[in-house]
């Protein structure tokens, strides 16, 4: 894994002729920004946070997406246990 | 009671990435249209489908309207329609077409929970495996979606 990494580096930073150092600053953002929103989704479904909030923080179409989502596992996992 | 389930590819797949596709032995009977069959063999056959037991079916997807789904898709609706047969698919425009069919329709999160609910796996494993479809799979599912799904498994 850590020798995949390092190879991707090089690739991305010799094809967007960055240093590398830039392509794991740009890395760290975008991992940082997907946990962001996963944290935001998850304080939403659990209650802690209201739904325009979420927007707010996220968009509408991750919202709405992660609705939905949860409203197919809720019944997916209802079904499994009764069935 | 008796439960018949045909599947699209999607759980075909998402379950054989995690080595679950034991967890379709929980089906009294597993169908598998041959549309289906040939778009999962085409991507080369997973571990493990040479040993699951399933009848391989021929199914009429031209009777099946929702274009904007793929063959197989539409074969497994034609056959779960037919048969009476619970659909199994991960795909979200599948689900609703089949919801609006009047078919009953779960994915692979349902199945794992079905494992847990027939006994074949214990709450442990049962979260262990919810968890791997979200982070080794192919399957798109927010990860606070699954936590809740984990949870619910608590308050059976």
């Amino acid at each position: 894994m850590a020798a995949e990494i390092s190879d991707r580096v090089r690739e991305i930073a010799e094809a967007r002729d960055l240093p590398e150092s830039a392509v794991f600053e740009r890395a760290l953002e975008r991992g940082l920004e997907d946990l962001w929103e996963d944290l935001v989704v998850a304080r939403y479904l659990d209650g802690e946070l209201g739904r325009e909030e979420a927007i707010e923080h996220v968009g509408r179409t991750k919202v709405e997406r992660a609705e939905r989502e949860r409203d197919v596992v809720e019944e997916d996992v209802d079904w499994g246990l009764n069935a | 009671m008796t439960l018949a389930a045909a599947s699209d590819a999607g759980p075909l797949i998402h379950l054989a990435e995690i080595d679950s596709l034991e967890l379709f032995s929980t089906f009294d009977t597993l169908l598998v249209p041959e549309t289906v069959y040939e778009e999962i063999e085409a991507g080369g056959a997973p571990d493990g489908l040479s040993d699951l037991s399933y009848e391989l079916v021929e199914a009429d997807e031209s009777r099946v309207g929702a274009e904007e789904l793929d063959a197989g898709e539409r074969a497994a609706i034609a056959v779960a329609k037919e048969l009476e047969a619970v659909l199994l698919t991960d795909d979200l425009a599948a689900r609703e077409a089949a919801s609006d069919a009047d078919i009953e329709v779960h994915g692979s999160l349902g199945v794992i929970a079905l494992g847990y609910g027939r006994g074949l796996l214990d709450r442990s494993e049962a979260a262990s495996r919810m968890r791997a479809l979200q982070r080794e799979t192919s399957l798109f599912v927010t990860e606070a979606v699954v936590e809740r799904g984990i949870r619910m498994l608590d308050e059976q």
